[in-house]
This record gives C-alpha cells, sequence and structure tokens, in this order.
C-alpha cells in the first residue's frame, strides 16, 4: 500500500496516493474523462502499438535533454500542461508546480481557470511560462486576459480550441463535482473522510479565479460545473479570423492547443501560430477521437518543419516521450503526470514526479543509444501492424 | 438508483435487471450462442477514431435528416421489438409516444402487443412497421393491408430470422410469452413484486397484430424459439421479398442485410432502404458487425438507397462513427429497451434526450454544423492505415 511520496515510483503510484489524500469528486475530476472513457484509455495505450530499437556501442555517458520551442531552451523535453483549479489539488496550487517547473528549468502552463494570478507567477518564477487562454463571450474578459499575460511577460499564449462545449464528463454528473466544491450530501460523506484536505482548503486562503472573478460569478463563489462553464461561458461562435486575431493582438509565440487534423495544422500555419498542441484534452472532451500519438506523424510530416509540434497527452513513461520524440514531436506535455503528484505532496510532490521522468529519460536515452534528442528519430520506431 | 441517474445505456440497463424478472431482463439483454458478435457490435466503434476541426463556428448544428420520406429531427430511431408489454405496462404505446415527441421513427414488430391501429390512433409520428413472412401468407398480406390503412410511413422485411438463434440464457431461465411460472423462475418473479401487479392488473397480454390469424398469438406459453420456428417461413426467398415490396408500394427495406452482394440485390427488387443487422447478435454468432460492414455497402449502394445502422449503438459518437461511414441514421434496441423497463415513456424520452445531447455535443466538438458534414475524412481506421 502507497502511503508516502517516497513509496511513488511511478505514474499509477502518484495516483494512488492522490486517491487517498483527495476528496473523491475532486479525485474523479482528474482521473475522469469523457462518455466511456476510450479515448482517455487509447491516448496511453497508442504507445504500445509501436516498439523501440536501440542503437548500441555509441557511448552515452553524457545525456542532453534540453529542447528549444516557442523560442525557449528548456532542460526537458516534456513540460507541465496547464490545468485548472490546482488549489483543488493541493493548498499551495499554482505555486508549488510553478516553483517546481522553475526547478528543473521546464516550461510551466497556467490555464485560464488558473486559482493564483499571472501576477504572482511571474513575481515567484523567471523561467518559460505559457497562458492558456479560453475564447470567452465576454470580450472585455478576453482583452484583460491577453493584457495581464503579457503585463506578466509570459512567454507564449495557447488558445485552447477543444472545448467549444462541455465534455460528457459522467463521473463529474455522479460525483456532483462542482467548483468551488459544494457540500451535498451524497460527497459529504467523501469530504469528512478526507478530513487534512478539508482543514488545508478552508484554512489556506480564499478559493478564487483570479483570472475571471471580475468579471463573472463563475470566478467567484457560487458553484458551478466546469461543463457548464464551457456551455455557458465561452464563445461557440469562435472561428479562425478570432484566432488570428488574436494571435496578432498577442503579438509573441502563439500556439492552438487541440488541433487534431491535418488540414487543421496547416491553417495554423496560415494565421501564424508558432506551435501547436496534438491534443484531445486529455480524453476528456470527445470520446472516440483519435489519440495525439497516432495522429503525430501525419502533423509532423505536413508542418513539422513550420511550427513546433507537441504531442500533448496519454504520457506515463519516458519511454513514451521518446516515442513521441522519435516521431517528430519537439516536446510532450501532459496534466495529469504531475496533477496527481500535485495532490500527494504540492511541490516535493511535483518534483519528485518531475525527477521520476527526467530520470527514466536518460536511463532510457542511454539504452536506445542517444546522447540528445535530435539524435531520435523515425528509424528508431517499428510499428507492429502496418 | 432512479431515471435521472441514468447517464449511459450501463446505467439503464442496471436499472432495468433491477425491475425485470429475471428471465425477461435476459431474454434482452442475452444474444446467441457465446454472445461474440453481440460484443463486438459495440467493440467494432472502438477501432476507428474521429478527427475533429477546430474554429468551426458550429452555432447550434442541424441533426435533421430524412429517412423513408420522412424528415426526422435526429439521426437516430427505435428498432422493431417483440412484445414490449412484458418491458413496461405501457408497452408500444410509451415507446411511440416518446419517438414522436423527439420527431423519429417508433418501429412496430410483427410480435407487438398492442395492434397497428392503436398505434395510429395515439401517434402521428412518423413509424414503421416491421415484418415477418408467415407460413401462412394471408398474415403477412394481412398486415401489410392494415399498415398502410393506418398510416404507417415505411415497411421493414426482417430477413435474418428465417430459424430462431440459439439464445442460451432463454434455455436456461425458461423464457417463454406469455411467461410461465415455472419453479426456477417464480422465485425471480417473487422477487418483482411490481412487475408481476403490472403485468397481470394491465390488459390482457397476446400478440395483437396477428392474434386473429393464429392461436398462437395469444395463451399458450410458448418459447420465441418455437413460435419463429414454427410461424415464419425458412423458404422465404427473394421473390417473396420482392411480393412484399411491391404490394407495399412504399419506402422499403431489408432488415438484416451483411452482404455487398445482397444489399446490390435488395435495390433489384425495389428496397429504398437496407438495415445492416445482425439482429443484435440474437442470431448467427459469429457474424460480421454492422459497423465493420457498413462501409464496404455503403461504397457500393450507398448512392442508391438509405443505410440504416442496427445494433451495438450505445453512445452519440457511435452514430457519429457511423454517419462519417457512410450511414443515413442508426437504429437501436436493448438500448431503449432498457429505458422502457426502467421508466415507461419517461425512461425512453429520457434516453432519447441523453442520445440528443450527446449526438449535439459531439458535433459540436467535430466543428460539423449538419450531418452531411460527417463524411470519411473525419474517420481514421486505426488497423488499416
Ligand atoms: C484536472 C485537469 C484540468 C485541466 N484543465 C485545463 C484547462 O483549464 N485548460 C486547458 O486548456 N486544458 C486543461 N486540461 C487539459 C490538459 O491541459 C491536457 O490537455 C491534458 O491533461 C493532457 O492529458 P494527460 O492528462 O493525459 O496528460 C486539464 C486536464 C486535467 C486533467
Ligand atoms: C428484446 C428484443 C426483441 C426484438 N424483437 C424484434 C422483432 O420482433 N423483430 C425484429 O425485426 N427485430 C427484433 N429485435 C432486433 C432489433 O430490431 C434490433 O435489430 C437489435 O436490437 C439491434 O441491436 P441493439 O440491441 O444492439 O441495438 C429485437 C431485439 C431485442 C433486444
Amino acid at each position: 500500500m502507497i502511503m508516502r511520496l517516497k513509496d511513488c515510483h511511478n505514474f499509477s503510484d502518484f495516483r494512488k496516493l492522490a486517491k487517498l489524500k483527495l476528496p473523491s469528486p475532486i479525485f474523479h475530476y482528474i482521473d475522469g474523462a469523457a462518455d466511456d472513457e476510450i479515448t482517455y484509455a487509447r491516448n496511453t495505450s497508442a504507445f504500445d502499438d509501436v516498439d523501440l530499437v536501440p542503437n548500441v556501442l555509441r557511448g552515452v555517458e553524457n545525456v542532453d535533454l534540453s529542447t528549444t520551442i516557442f523560442g525557449k531552451k528548456l532542460d526537458l523535453p516534456f513540460y507541465l500542461s496547464p490545468t485548472a483549479l490546482q488549489r483543488l489539488f493541493h493548498y499551495d496550487g499554482e505555486r508549488a508546480v510553478g516553483k517546481a517547473a522553475k526547478k528543473f528549468n521546464t516550461m510551466f502552463g497556467v490555464s485560464a481557470l488558473a486559482t493564483v494570478s499571472v501576477e504572482e507567477i511571474s513575481s515567484m518564477i523567471d523561467t518559460p511560462k505559457m497562458f492558456q487562454f479560453y475564447f470567452h463571450k465576454d470580450r472585455g474578459l478576453n482583452d484583460s486576459c491577453l493584457e495581464r499575460a503579457k503585463a506578466a511577460k509570459f512567454d507564449v499564449m495557447a488558445l485552447t480550441v477543444d472545448t467549444i462545449t462541455g465534455g460528457n464528463r459522467e463521473r463529474d454528473l455522479r460525483t456532483g463535482f462542482t467548483s468551488p466544491p459544494k457540500l451535498t450530501l451524497s460527497s459529504l460523506f467523501s469530504f469528512a473522510t478526507k478530513p487534512m484536505w478539508g482543514i488545508n482548503y478552508l484554512t489556506k486562503g480564499k478559493f478564487e479565479l483570479p483570472h475571471l472573478q471580475d468579471f463573472v460569478k463563475e470566478g467567484t463563489s457560487t458553484n458551478s460545473s466546469i461543463g457548464n462553464y464551457f456551455s455557458t461561458m465561452l464563445d461557440q461562435s469562435m472561428n479562425w479570423k478570432d484566432a488570428e486575431k488574436l494571435c496578432s493582438q498577442w503579438g509573441g509565440h502563439f500556439a492552438l492547443k487541440g488541433v487534431m487534423s491535418v488540414e487543421d495544422a496547416k491553417r495554423a500555419v496560415d494565421i501564424g501560430c508558432t506551435g501547436i498542441m496534438v491534443s484531445n484534452h486529455g480524453g476528456r472532451q470527445l470520446d472516440g477521437s483519435r489519440s495525439p500519438f497516432d495522429q503525430l506523424a501525419e502533423i509532423v510530416d505536413a508542418v513539422g518543419d513550420k511550427l513546433d509540434v507537441i504531442c500533448e497527452g496519454g504520457i506515463h513513461r519516458g519511454t513514451h516521450m521518446l516515442k513521441a520524440l522519435s516521431l517528430g514531436a519537439k516536446a510532450c506535455s501532459g496534466g495529469r503526470l504531475y496533477l496527481y503528484a500535485l495532490a500527494a505532496g504540492g511541490q516535493a510532490g511535483v518534483e519528485r514526479a518531475i525527477e521520476k521522468y527526467k530520470s527514466e529519460l536518460v536511463r532510457d536515452m542511454k539504452l536506445m543509444g542517444c546522447t540528445k534528442i535530435s539524435d531520435l528519430n523515425r528509424d528508431n520506431l517499428r510499428f507492429r501492424r502496418t | 438508483m432512479s431515471l435521472k441517474n441514468c447517464y449511459n445505456f450501463e446505467d439503464f440497463r442496471k436499472l432495468a435487471k433491477k425491475k425485470l424478472p429475471s428471465p425477461i431482463f435476459h431474454y434482452i439483454d442475452g444474444g446467441s450462442d457465446d454472445e461474440s458478435t453481440l460484443r463486438r457490435n459495440t467493440d467494432s466503434f472502438n477501432e476507428c477514431d474521429l478527427v475533429p476541426n477546430i474554429l468551426a463556428s458550429v452555432g447550434k448544428p442541424d441533426l435533421s435528416t430524412t429517412l423513408f420520406g420522412r424528415k426526422i429531427d435526429m439521426p437516430i430511431f427505435l428498432s422493431p421489438a417483440a412484445m414490449q408489454r412484458l418491458y413496461h405496462p405501457d408497452g408500444d404505446k410509451a415507446s411511440a409516444r416518446a419517438a414522436e415527441k423527439f420527431g423519429t421513427f417508433y418501429s412496430m414488430s410483427s410480435m407487438g402487443n398492442n395492434s397497428i391501429e392503436e398505434i395510429s390512433n395515439i401517434s402521428s409520428g412518423p413509424k414503421l412497421f416491421q415484418l415477418y413472412v408467415h407460413k401462412d401468407r394471408s398474415i403477412s398480406d394481412d398486415l401489410i393491408d392494415r399498415s398502410r390503412r393506418s398510416g404507417f410511413d415505411a415497411m421493414c422485411l426482417t430477413v435474418d430470422t428465417l430459424v430462431a438463434g440459439n439464445r442460451e440464457k432463454d434455455h436456461r431461465t425458461g423464457f417463454t410469452t406469455p411467461p410461465k411460472l415455472t419453479l426456477q423462475s417464480l422465485i425471480s418473479f417473487a422477487m418483482r413484486p411490481n412487475w408481476v401487479f403490472n403485468y397481470l392488473t394491465g390488459k390482457k397480454f397476446e400478440l395483437s397484430n396477428v392474434k386473429k390469424k393464429t392461436d398462437k398469438g395469444t395463451s399458450i406459453a410458448k418459447s420465441v424459439i418455437e413460435y419463429i420456428n414454427e410461424q415464419y417461413d425458412p423458404a422465404m426467398g427473394w421473390k417473396d421479398a420482392e411480393y412484399c415490396a411491391k404490394k407495399w408500394n412504399g419506402p422499403f427495406a431489408l432488415k438484416g442485410v451483411m452482404s455487398v452482394e445482397d444489399a446490390k440485390r435488395a435495390i433489384d427488387i425495389g428496397c429504398t432502404a437496407i438495415m445492416i443487422s445482425n439482429h443484435g447478435g440474437r442470431q448467427l454468432d459469429g457474424s460480421r458487425s454492422p459497423f465493420d460492414q457498413v462501409k464496404a455497402i455503403s461504397d457500393a449502394v450507398g448512392d442508391k438507397l438509405e443505410i440504416i445502422l442496427d445494433g451495438g449503438v450505445r453512445r452519440g459518437t457511435h452514430v457519429l462513427k457511423a454517419l462519417a461511414a457512410g450511414a443515413k441514421a442508426c437504429s437501436f434496441g436493448k438500448m431503449f429497451l432498457f429505458s422502457l423497463a426502467a421508466g415507461g415513456q419517461k425512461g425512453v424520452e429520457h434516453l432519447l434526450q441523453n442520445m440528443h445531447d450527446e449526438i449535439n455535443r459531439n458535433m459540436v466538438l467535430m466543428g460539423c454544423k449538419n450531418l452531411k458534414e460527417l463524411n470519411s475524412s473525419k474517420l481514421i481506421y486505426r488497423s488499416r492505415s
């Protein structure tokens, strides 16, 4: 039984410890996905349809894991995807995750639904930062997010394009997950059995969504489900023109998060994007949609020389990253790969998780006979079924 | 567990299981032999993936289409299913009313417990009549005439039930219709007193559409297997199907077509549609699943016939995949029968609302404004790529 951080050696260990620590509605908000969670499962199992082919006798004592995306050099070929509501998972929330990212010099993605402000984050860390943008109906809110992220010197803006409406997350429907947490009779029991979480939540500062709260009641104390937020607050008429306008309004590195088709990837180049995240939002939106890794090669072939292609979602292991990088991704990213660790142990937890993936990467690079990320290419891979 | 907690197929199934005596639940739930086709019908959807388009400013997608000459509000409808009064006292009436409310087809089985006339009195929504060719041809003729007189829009002839499938669950539970109380089923019925009360106090159980023509329609306890083997004509051939299509002289489908060759022949005999189906895995176990076969059939005859995918559909995304592979619409049996058992008309409405919302949501996530935009470019098969 895993009870402490130092028992955690991999993704599934962190997940188990998170489950132990979190009230069940919150755990299932992280852990769940849309409909039958088929896409969620495929995001990871897709990696198993391809095998790595190592080269031997290459002299591999020094391995350099660094990569450059969005004009920034990262010491690791993976970074932390933006995720909402981190102070629900641990009372330090974004503060913990940001500091851990800084320690390893990798990119920290901050969600529009973050629970710590961009100003505070930027005063805390000087390493690469990405702001994730949701396109709201309220244009004043959009402008404010953009200006604040710019003023706070964020390096990259990522527009999420796969949440045009809320996904069907049935676990949340059953547990009654809302933000901030609402105590219903059914969730009460679960919260009551995790008293530490409750004490921290209530005593470590008010829960808020600093990027939204001046504009919408969802930003403050009204309980709202996330699906409901997507469906009612975000502008469903968002189109390529809007994205293009945002991109030029931002005036810096700009990415679309949630591109899946080759056609859309090409269009992203046309409107001036410098990167795309091939992503299905961790299986949380359209179940039955293609996994990032399955779709990666096609997209890299079409646009890999024109913008940074990032493989996002389903990553549990260093070898998963090696496979994606071999196919041509510039970097990998993930949400749950650090979220369970955050819940399990705050900043120390996230650091431990990053350290684990890093040492896996170093070990696996050596076993592959590679010393730098650019050594990885498709000759390293064999697909089982073609 | 209540209706409002039913979010998906499995939820309705569980609630139905709680409400129904076990022989009846298993009659719906079971398939033939080892049920490998039954499972494959749904699993087959998981070997290909949807590829969405972003920033498509979809707004509110249009889910309507036309089928059998009628406009329907969404591309799904209720498959014909026998003896619905076993599942809920309101039987076919509940299903027909719910379908009408959602602007789509209700289908009536030849083995329905409500008469053609009764249903046409309560619903002006789109209606499909499902025909079996009986050994006594005057039974089939009578059903065709009455369906026309009662304003049914379309007819389908089921061609995969020449003999009964080997449904081992029914052997074990001793399922007969009307239900016969054996010692072994007695306990199960006794534990569902509500069901028994409704069954005994409601209208007399009968196969209303065939009762005048055959005493098998009334009160002799028969297993469905025996009924099918006794009444339906295993010598039915293309000529018989053509005869029915001509006699009906309106939108006409064969239900249970699986091969490309047969799909082509369906055009020749005057069909306007086919239902690709293996009877929900209840007949030939080991046969191909509708979704595995739909693309080949649609490539061959999709411009000449309306193609309906019947079987295995449990999710809005399954419908999207079927349409992207070339189907015009999907139909389902078990899913709505469980919802019927779970809550009568309200149950079926709850299911149709869920499915509507799923299709709507997923169309938005796919970036599709209408069903036509769901074409083969939106679908990638993993193993064939
Ligand atoms: C709990 C949770 C919250 C998330 N919140 C956001 C968000 O606010 N904005 C966003 O663009 N993506 C969000 N995502 C999606 C992640 O950015 C990322 O796409 C996803 O987690 C990748 O899949 P993985 O968890 O398998 O790595 C969230 C994901 C999770 C698990
Ligand atoms: C309980 C039950 C009774 C059925 N009765 C009939 C019937 O009388 N006539 C017919 O053509 N099909 C009948 N079917 C088959 C359905 O019309 C349909 O082909 C099948 O249920 C589709 O598979 P699905 O249940 O996976 O959706 C029946 C199916 C079930 C489950």
